[in-house]
């Protein structure tokens, strides 16, 4: 990217989804008529909120190749990502968490954000090398610090299955964020995590947007969402509804009336 | 009882079959693979050296290829073939999952088991290749059987080194991760489809040489010798040593053949004492079948080692 030329708002969006669209057994899930079309520039803090089945993680997956879009096109960093394998969409710099958290349960906390990093020693003539046990240091070290990052001081050495519900969510940040990905998208980081490892999500969030990462974040508590985004995107029956700043958002009719029912809304 | 005898015969043919317990190891307990069609590279393996062993056909030879080519050649070429099945085997079936995977495998397997049948140009129909040529039969002091043993353990022990260092890299790492979950380690980055592809390519290699050393020490190939039963006393054997550790895969081999060559080599009195003994032996396996599987004891050693480390 050739910085000295542009101006902030000339350079191209980091990832732009255009008139995507999935359906499943027939129903639509993401994008009406003409399918969902948003833009996500870099360093950016987007906020995607929206009522249940709206659409919200179908999106991430079809922008994660976790499913393929059934139309539309999506570009990231100027690479065509549409339907791209999910470990390559990896590579190229999105990291992603799940609704319900994932993680590898044979594994110590430790090596679950270890083998969030690509390693050489994954390719199969280099396992035999000693190569990769240079990279190997350098990324213990890195996972343990990105565990303290997330408040999970202390426990490298558990098993997963130690873990509860909010510590797996921040198991699962970490094993992203030891992969230092370009954009990170959270699905529903807070739910099930208590009030004090919240503040410190919030906290690390906050901390990740200054340091540069672009962060898309789907969020049903948006007291946590909208005191942090800077953009909202607001889906509805896989549609965009609107689209705009926190304030703006806040005390839209159509977004009150989607989320809370006509009743609340003015 | 001759003890010695039984203690050759187990390590000559717990080696052998450890070598392809090892390998399921790799294919299902760290790549998630659920391969049930594995006695079938075992047999491409052994067909394979018998073929290039082989003197050219003559006479009423019903086959139609031998090379005669030497030993190392052959050996190397059963393993080739091994691999050369697994490429054009799992390229068709690798995208399957569980037990789908484990379906089409098995079925591949029957359907090699009904061509080796009925083809009698390759491998000579139901009465297979006799005469499998074993390397030397003059290895001066040391008795043929010893040497068979010692090369059996070698390829064992070499098996278990190269899939030990390759589990302990940030490889197994890897496949363990991705069989745990596959979508999650997509989301790190890891290239399941090549990673699986490549373990089950790799873990076919050893499997062929074993089949050809089993061939050299059985004289035979044949299709009676690579039934479905081989794969299932491979699976017990890997349940029964704990799938978790490579030393266990071994160790539940050599358990269940010394445990099968005790009964065969018994001296019973009469005729029907060893009858009885025959099929007693079915159920004492799949009595210490359950036993093993209710109460684990193997992944409970492997995990106070791992916690003694």
């Amino acid at each position: 990217m050739n910085n000295t030329a542009s101006t902030p708002t000339a350079e191209p969006p980091l990832l732009e989804a255009s008139a995507i669209s999935k359906r499943f057994a027939g129903l639509r899930a993401v994008g009406g008529e003409d399918g969902l079309s948003f833009a996500v520039s870099r360093g950016s803090f987007v906020g995607l909120i929206g009522p249940n089945g709206a659409g919200k993680s179908t999106t991430f997956n079809l922008i994660s190749g976790v499913l393929a879009s059934d139309s539309g096109a999506v570009t990231f960093d100027g690479h065509d990502i549409t339907n791209a394998a999910s470990d390559t969409i990896a590579e190229l710099g999105i990291g992603r968490t799940f609704q319900t958290p994932r993680a590898f349960e044979s594994l110590s906390v430790l090596d679950n954000v270890v083998s969030g990093a690509t390693s050489p020693g994954e390719r199969l003539r280099a396992a035999f090398g000693r190569a990769w046990r240079t990279h190997e240091s350098v990324t213990v070290d890195a996972a343990k610090r990105t565990l303290d990052r997330v408040g999970l001081t202390g426990r490298a050495d558990d098993l997963v299955s130690d873990l509860s519900g909010g510590e797996l969510r921040m198991l699962e940040v970490a094993r992203q964020l030891v992969r230092n990905p370009v954009m990170l998208l959270l699905d529903e980081p807070t739910s099930g995590v208590d009030p004090v490892l919240q503040k410190r999500l919030a906290a690390l969030l906050a901390e990740l947007h200054r340091e540069g990462m672009t962060l898309v974040v789907v969020e049903h508590n948006l007291h946590f969402l909208l005191a942090l985004a800077e953009h909202i995107l607001v889906l509805t029956h896989g549609e965009l509804l609107t689209e705009g700043p926190p304030t703006e958002i806040r005390t839209d009719a159509a977004v009150i009336s989607a989320y809370l029912g006509d009743d609340y809304a003015a | 009882m001759n003890w010695l005898q039984i203690f050759v015969t187990v390590v000559t043919l717990g080696s052998i079959f450890g070598v392809v317990t090892l390998s399921l190891n790799l294919q299902y307990a760290r790549g998630g693979m659920i391969n049930f069609g594995i006695v079938a590279y075992f047999a491409v393996g052994a067909y394979a050296y018998a073929i290039f062993t082989q003197p050219a056909p003559q006479g009423l030879d019903q086959y139609k290829f031998g090379f005669g080519w030497p030993w190392p050649v052959a050996l190397v070429a059963a393993a080739t073939a091994a691999l050369l099945f697994a490429a054009i085997t799992g390229w068709p079936t690798l995208r399957l999952r569980g037990e789908y995977l484990a379906l089409t495998t098995f079925a591949f397997a029957e359907v090699f088991h009904s061509f080796l049948l009925n083809e009698r140009r390759i491998g000579n129909g139901t009465v297979g290749l006799a005469n499998v040529k074993r390397p030397i039969s003059d290895w001066g002091p040391i008795e043929e059987k010893y040497v068979f043993a010692g090369a059996a353990a070698l390829l064992m022990i070499a098996t278990l080194l190269v899939f030990r260092r390759l589990l302990r890299s940030p490889y197994g790492r890897a496949l363990d991760a991705i069989r745990d979950d596959e979508v999650a380690a997509l989301a790190a980055g890891k290239s399941v489809q090549r990673m699986r592809r490549q373990v089950f390519l790799i873990s076919a290699i050893p499997i062929g040489a074993a089949g050809g050393l089993y061939a050299m020490f059985t004289t035979l190939a044949q299709p009676s010798l690579f039934t479905a039963e081989v794969t299932f006393i491979i699976w017990i054997a890997l349940v029964l040593g704990g799938e978790r550790s490579v030393y266990g895969a071994v160790a539940g081999t050599f358990g269940l053949i010394f445990f099968e060559e005790v009964v065969r080599t018994w001296p019973f009195e009469t005729v029907r004492s060893a009858q009885i003994a025959a099929s007693v032996e079915h159920i004492v396996t799949g009595l210490l079948f359950i036993a093993v599987l209710r109460y684990q004891p193997f992944d409970r050693i492997a995990e106070r080692m791992k916690a003694t480390r």
